[in-house]
C-alpha cells in the first residue's frame, strides 16, 4: 500500500529580513500521512522557523529570502496564502494567551472563529464544535470566557480551534513550554487522541520523554540544518546528541551510562516501558 | 488565570439586542450634531442626557463611572487651562489665590467638556451593550472589511489586557527594587523602566495574535459565515432610518444656514 506523503520539503532555505545568516539551510524531508513527528534542537536552532515555514507564515508573514519547496497536503506553500493554507494545516504556538482571538466572548464562539472565516455552513459548524469540545474535554467550559480559563485549558482551546477546521496536519510549537505539569499533561493527552484519530502531527518539544513516548520519527535540527531524521530509538541513541544541545530522555541517559542496549537492535531504550524491559533482563 | 478582556455586559435588555449599526449611527449623530445644530451646548447636553438614560436602562451605568472618573481629570485640566490662559480671555469671572479665571475661557472649556462627555458616553453605550462578534458580523454584512471590525472590537477589549500587563510588569520591577510609590518625581522616574517592557510586550503579543488569526483563516478569500446569524428586526430598521434621516436633515439645515 502506498502511503500518502502529507508534507514534502525540498531543499528549503530561508533567511529573515535584515539578517545575514540562514535560519533554515537546505532542509529536505517528507512526512507520511498520520505520522507523529517530533522536532528537537537547542534554542534558535530553527525549529520554530521550520514550523512557520510549514504553515506559510514563512515567507508570507515574515517576508525575507526564501528558496526551495514546501508542499503540504498537495499544496505548495509559496503559491498559496496563509488563509488558504489554513484549510490544510494548523499551528498551535507557545503562548496560549495570544492565541485567543479577543473577538469572542465564549469558548464555543472562539472555536467557531476559524470556521466562520472559512465560510462553513452553520449546521456543520455546530457539529464540529461539539465534536472538538468533547475530544478535548472542554464541554464543561463552553460558555466560559476564553480568558478565564487556566493555561492548560486555554492551550487546549487553541488546539480545539485548529482541530475544528479539520486540517490534515497540525503543527505544535512547544505548546507546553508555558504550562505547569498538569496543563502539559492535559495537552499531551489531547495530542495523543488526535494522533490516534489519524491526524499528522509535527511537534516541537523540549520534554524528550514525551517525544520519545509519542513520536514515530524525530528530527534533530542545529543551526538551521537538519542533522538527523529517524526513529526516536535511533536518534536518541546517537552518542553525539549532547553536542547539539539536546539531552536524551532520562531512561536513555541512564542506559547509556550503564551501557544497557537492546541486543537485537543495538539501541538504547527511550521510553519507560523499553527501559523496564531491558533493565529487568 | 487571565482577566476577561471584554467590556460587554450581558443584561438582556433591548439595548443588547439592538443592531450594532444603530448604535454606531447614534455615535455618529452624537458626535456631529453638537457641531451642526445650534445651540451646540444644548444639543450636546441633550445627547449626554439621552446616553445616561440609555445606560441606566441598559443596567450598565455603573461600568461607566470609572471612565467618567478618569475623564474628570482631563476635563478639570481643560477648565483650568482654558479658564486661565485662552488667548481671547477678556472678562474676569472670579479669582482664586490671585489666579483670575475668565468667562470666555470657561465657556469654551464648558463646550469642550460637553463634547468629550458626549462622545465618551455614546461610545460607552456601544462597547458595554454590544458583543464584539456581533459588531464584526454587522460590519461585514454591510460590506466592510472584517479587519476593520476586528480592530474596532479588539482595540476596545485590549484595555483591560494592557492594565493587567502593566500590573504584572510593575510587580516584576518592584520586586527588583524599583520605587513606584511616593512623590511625583519618584513616580515619573518609575515610569521610564515600566514603559519599555509594556510597549515591547504589547507589540510582541500583537504580532503573535496576528499570526494566530492568520492561521485560522482570517484572511481567507471567500464569503464568511456566522455562528449566530442574526437578522435586523423591524425596530432596528426603523431606528436606523430615523437616525439616518435625522443626520441628513441636520447636514442640510447646516448647509442652508451657512
Amino acid at each position: 500500500m502506498v502511503v500518502k506523503k502529507t508534507i514534502v520539503v525540498e531543499n528549503l532555505k530561508y533567511r529573515y529580513p535584515n539578517t545575514s545568516k540562514l535560519a533554515l539551510d537546505s532542509i529536505s524531508f517528507s512526512v507520511d500521512e498520520g505520522q507523529f513527528v517530533g522536532i528537537v534542537g537547542k534554542n534558535l536552532a530553527g525549529k520554530s522557523t521550520l514550523c512557520e515555514a510549514l504553515v506559510g507564515l514563512v515567507p508570507h508573514f515574515y517576508k525575507g529570502a526564501y528558496g526551495g519547496k514546501v508542499v503540504v497536503d498537495g499544496v505548495e506553500v509559496l503559491n498559496s496564502s496563509i488563509g488558504e493554507m489554513a484549510r490544510h494545516i494548523g499551528i498551535v504556538f507557545q503562548n496560549p494567551f495570544t492565541q485567543i482571538t479577543a473577538a469572542k466572548l465564549t469558548v464555543y464562539e472562539e472555536i467557531a472563529f476559524g470556521l466562520e472565516n472559512l465560510g462553513m455552513d452553520r449546521v456543520e459548524m455546530v457539529k464540529r464544535i461539539d465534536y472538538v469540545l468533547d475530544l478535548l474535554g472542554l464541554y464543561d467550559f463552553k460558555d466560559r470566557n476564553p480568558f478565564e480559563l487556566s493555561g492548560g485549558q486555554m492551550q487546549r482551546l487553541a488546539i480545539a480551534g485548529i482541530i475544528a477546521m479539520k486540517p490534515t496536519v497540525i503543527v505544535l510549537d512547544e505548546p507546553t513550554s508555558q504550562l505547569d505539569p498538569q496543563g502539559s499533561e492535559e495537552v499531551f493527552k489531547a495530542v495523543q487522541r488526535l494522533s490516534k484519530e489519524g491526524v499528522t502531527i509535527v511537534m516541537v518539544e523540549q520534554k524528550m520523554e514525551k517525544i520519545a513516548q509519542y513520536a514515530d520519527k524525530v528530527m534533530l535540527i542545529s543551526e538551521g540544518k537538519m542533522i538527523d531524521f529517524d526513529s526516536p530509538q535511533k536518534l536518541f541513541s546517537r552518542e553525539d546528541l549532547e553536542n547539539f544541545g539536546v539531552e536524551p530522555p532520562v531512561f536513555t541517559t541512564i542506559a547509556k551510562k550503564l551501557n544497557v542496549k537492546d541486543e537485537t537492535t543495538g539501541l538504547y531504550p527511550v521510553t519507560i516501558d523499553e527501559a523496564r524491559r531491558l533493565f529487568s533482563l | 488565570m487571565a482577566r476577561a478582556l471584554s467590556l460587554y455586559v450581558e443584561t438582556n435588555t433591548f439595548l443588547q439586542k439592538l443592531d450594532p449599526m444603530v448604535k454606531l449611527l447614534y455615535i455618529l449623530l452624537s458626535i456631529l450634531l453638537p457641531f451642526l445644530i445650534l445651540p451646540y451646548r444644548v444639543v450636546g447636553l441633550t445627547f449626554i442626557l439621552i446616553s445616561c438614560l440609555l445606560l441606566l436602562y441598559g443596567k450598565v451605568f455603573k461600568k461607566v463611572l470609572p471612565l467618567l472618573g478618569f475623564s474628570f481629570l482631563i476635563l478639570i485640566s481643560i477648565v483650568i487651562i482654558q479658564g486661565l490662559f485662552m488667548q481671547s480671555n477678556r472678562t474676569p469671572a472670579f479669582t482664586i489665590d490671585g489666579l483670575t479665571f475668565y468667562k470666555e475661557g470657561l465657556l469654551y472649556a464648558w463646550t469642550l467638556c460637553i463634547r468629550v462627555l458626549d462622545v465618551l458616553l455614546a461610545f460607552a453605550l456601544l462597547v458595554l451593550t454590544t458583543r464584539p462578534s456581533d459588531l464584526i458580523q454587522s460590519l461585514v454584512k454591510r460590506g466592510l472589511s472584517p479587519r476593520f471590525g476586528y480592530v474596532l472590537s479588539s482595540a476596545l477589549q485590549i484595555i483591560p489586557q494592557m492594565m493587567s500587563e502593566v500590573g504584572s510588569i510593575m510587580d516584576a520591577q518592584r520586586s527588583r527594587g524599583l520605587e513606584t510609590e511616593g512623590n511625583l518625581w519618584t513616580r515619573l522616574k518609575a515610569f521610564v523602566p515600566l514603559i519599555g517592557p509594556v510597549v515591547m510586550s504589547s507589540l510582541l503579543e500583537t504580532r503573535e495574535r496576528a499570526m494566530a488569526l492568520e492561521v485560522r483563516g482570517f484572511s481567507a478569500i471567500g464569503k464568511k459565515t456566522f455562528l449566530f446569524d442574526t437578522e435586523m428586526t423591524l425596530l432596528d430598521k426603523i431606528l436606523e432610518w430615523v437616525l439616518g434621516i435625522l443626520l441628513l436633515i441636520s447636514i442640510i439645515v447646516r448647509i442652508v444656514w451657512l
